[in-house]
């Protein structure tokens, strides 16, 4: 369970002061699927790198199975995001000189799984997002929907708990970023992990259990909790 | 996450810019190859000069002069004194020693012996075929190791003379073995007798010992040499009855086994005589050395500081360019520690490699340039260069730390980076 209270973020000094995000508050079920929604430059972004304590609120908690994560030490966050947490993002961010199997590595050699245990799950990974021929290709000759799905392998590859995705198929066109969705959704499904997806198209929010709406740094309305 | 995964992607971002990284490694390999080949020459040179030093000179032989007024060729002129002198006019004076001044030195205990230089300048030298030459008559020194082409010292004190292979054909003889047991003569004058028609003298000896040039040599023995006992006897005739009779310029004092030579040193400079132990006077050569290899490093050094602002600035660059890559794996929980190793690691790679790059460039340049420079200056299978394993790897080491430091302000700069900034794209 994630539980938000009261998160306000702001940006700039006294006399030009900008809110990003104003006193937010919700609860995630474990397992659930959440569509973060709203327009560019509403604060959604911002509301997830909150809510995985790589950003810094100036006020609120965000707890994770009973703990505040913004109450961690550097390295204790650092080590909750290695072996809970995963992410996805719009522009990919797959290292283009490294080959496919390294690409999915990272998250393992930075969790500090010992190398004899790396290689089945990075197969296993590259199995799930149908890349595994493609295990010793450079990522830079790779399609952008390949480059995404690779992304998908490197955000599951460790088993997360909680799967970040900001805008993952926004820069993809539709066929391509439906099997990019497909992925994601079973993967929530049958891991029962909780995914959240930040995003501004309507058809990707619908599929999720839960869709919050995001105006102007405010919840303007949640859907779908029961 | 493991320092061995931290170095395997360090090892592996720098693959991906080659040029790069061969081209900045390259500025420390010639920090690297100059250093190296400094400390090889430095180290040949040395163990060539105390391989001379101790092939010429005794740990037990001193060097007595006497010591020469201060101020010398002075205007005024000066009160007399019944020291020994060779006067050689416009005021300048050389102060000799005399019996009474070796008779002070030997009664000093620890010294075991005395040997005067006896200076003797002899008319000719002539053997089986009474060809005449002209020739160096030294006295035989105890320290002195001779390298021998027939023969050897054996015999010396009893009429027997060492000399030069080079006499060996122009005085009628085979070769060098066949001169062993001949005698041959050296004519001397008697100083005594009026310079215009002075009576010669004829002093036979028996070849004991041929000597060949070696390459230990300070000072190759390129005459003929006696006995201390010898040289008295043609001294005495050449210079006895002159001003110079029982004077010498120098004696050689050899001291006990059991005593610092060094010690007797001090006693008899303080008995107002100028000594020095052989090896102080072979001293000099170790400053040369030390000082050319010290200029060596210099540059050496010089060319490791201008790497050290190329690691820096490529470092930079590299962070500059992997911003969205560092932010991806602070991101996916990287700790800021362990991102200032990777980079800090990544830079030390570079030290390696051209630390390696550069002594193993020094190390086959010098043992392919060895046998030459040897032929070239003729000291036979000598090395000059010595490559000392300790040293090459030392300086590798150093390089390293050199790298590493020089990598730690752009490693800093790249644990600092906000994740956030860092994978902003709109
Ligand atoms: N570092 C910053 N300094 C100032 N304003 C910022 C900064 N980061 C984000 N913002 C502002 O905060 C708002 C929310 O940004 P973001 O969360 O990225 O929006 P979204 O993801 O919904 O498009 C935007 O108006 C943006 O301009
Ligand atoms: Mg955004």
């Amino acid at each position: 369970m994630i539980e938000v209270k009261h998160i306000t973020k702001t940006y700039g000094k006294k006399d030009s002061v900008f809110v990003a995000l104003s006193d937010i508050s919700f609860v995630i079920p474990d397992g659930a699927s959440v569509a973060i929604l709203g327009k560019s430059g509403s604060g959604k972004s911002t509301l997830m790198h909150t809510m995985s304590g790589l950003d810094h609120p100036e006020t609120g908690e965000v707890i994770i199975d009973g703990q505040n994560i913004l109450a961690l030490s550097q390295k204790e966050i650092d080590k909750f995001r290695s072996h809970k947490m995963s992410f996805i993002f719009q522009s990919f961010f797959v290292q283009a000189k490294e080959t496919c199997y390294d690409n999915v590595s990272l998250p393992l050699e930075i969790a500090g799984v010992a190398p004899s245990r790396r290689r089945s799950k990075i197969e296993a990974a590259l199995t799930a997002v149908e890349l595994i021929d493609k295990k010793k290709s450079k990522a830079r000759t790779l399609s952008g929907g390949q480059k995404q799905r690779l992304a998908v392998a490197r955000a599951i590859v460790n088993s997360p708990q909680i799967l970040f995705a900001d805008e993952p198929t926004g820069n993809l066109d539709s066929v391509t970023g439906a099997v990019v969705e497909d992925l994601l959704f079973n993967y929530n499904k049958q891991n029962k992990i909780t995914l959240i997806v930040v995003t501004h198209d309507p058809d990707l929010a619908n599929r999720c259990d839960i869709q919050i709406h995001i105006k102007d740094g405010k919840i303007e309305s949640i859907e779908g909790l029961k | 996450m493991k320092i061995r995964d931290i170095a395997i992607r360090a090892g592996r971002s720098l693959r991906q810019a080659k040029a790069r990284t061969l081209l900045t490694s390259l500025a420390i390999g010639v920090g690297a190859f100059t250093i190296v080949l400094s400390l090889a020459v430095g180290a040949g040179g040395r163990t060539y000069v105390s391989n001379i030093i101790s092939s010429n000179t005794n740990i037990h032989e001193i060097i007595v002069q006497p010591k020469q007024d201060k101020i010398n060729g002075a205007a005024k002129p000066q009160k007399y004194t019944d020291d020994a002198v060779i006067d050689y006019g416009a005021g300048y004076t050389m102060k000799l020693l005399k019996q009474s001044d070796l008779d002070k030195i030997s009664k000093i205990s620890g010294v075991k012996s005395i040997t005067p230089d006896y200076i003797v300048t002899a008319k000719y030298i002539t053997g089986i075929n009474n060809e005449k030459y002209r020739v160096g008559v030294t006295t035989i020194l105890e320290g002195l190791k001779l390298e021998f082409e027939a023969g050897s010292k054996d015999g010396v004190e009893n009429g027997g003379i060492i000399i030069s292979d080079r006499y060996v054909s122009v005085l009628g003889y085979k070769n060098a073995t066949d001169m062993i047991g001949k005698n041959i003569q050296i004519a001397v004058e008697k100083g005594s007798d009026s310079p215009l028609n002075p009576e010669t003298k004829l002093f036979e000896f028996k070849v004991v010992g041929v000597t060949k040039k070696s390459a230990m040599a300070i000072m190759p023995s390129n005459g003929v040499q006696l006995a201390p006992s010898e040289m008295e006897k043609l001294f005495n005739y050449n210079q006895g009855g002159t001003s110079l009779a029982n004077s010498y310029p120098d004696v050689v004092v050899i001291t006990d086994d059991n005593v610092n030579s060094k010690d007797i040193k001090n006693i008899i400079n303080d008995m107002g005589y100028d000594a020095q132990t052989a090896e102080d006077l072979m001293s000099f050569i170790f400053q040369f050395i030390n000082v050319l290899q010290g200029i060596l490093i210099g540059f050496g050094a010089l060319a490791v500081l201008t790497s050290v602002f190329g690691i820096i600035n490529t470092q930079y660059i590299s962070v500059l360019e992997r911003t969205q890559q560092i932010g991806l794996m602070k991101a996916l929980g990287m700790r800021r520690r362990d991102i200032g190793r990777l980079f800090k690691l990544e830079a030390a790679w570079i030290g390696l490699l051209g630390g390696s790059i550069g002594a193993g460039l020094a190390v086959i340049g010098g043992m392919i340039a060895n046998p030459h420079i040897s032929k070239w200056l003729g000291i036979g299978n000598i090395s000059l260069i010595i490559f000392e394993p300790l040293s090459v790897t030392i300086v590798i080491i150093g390089l390293v730390i050199v790298s590493v430091t020089s990598g730690i302000l752009p490693a800093r700069k790249a644990a600092k980076l906000d994740p956030i900034e860092a994978l902003r794209t709109e």
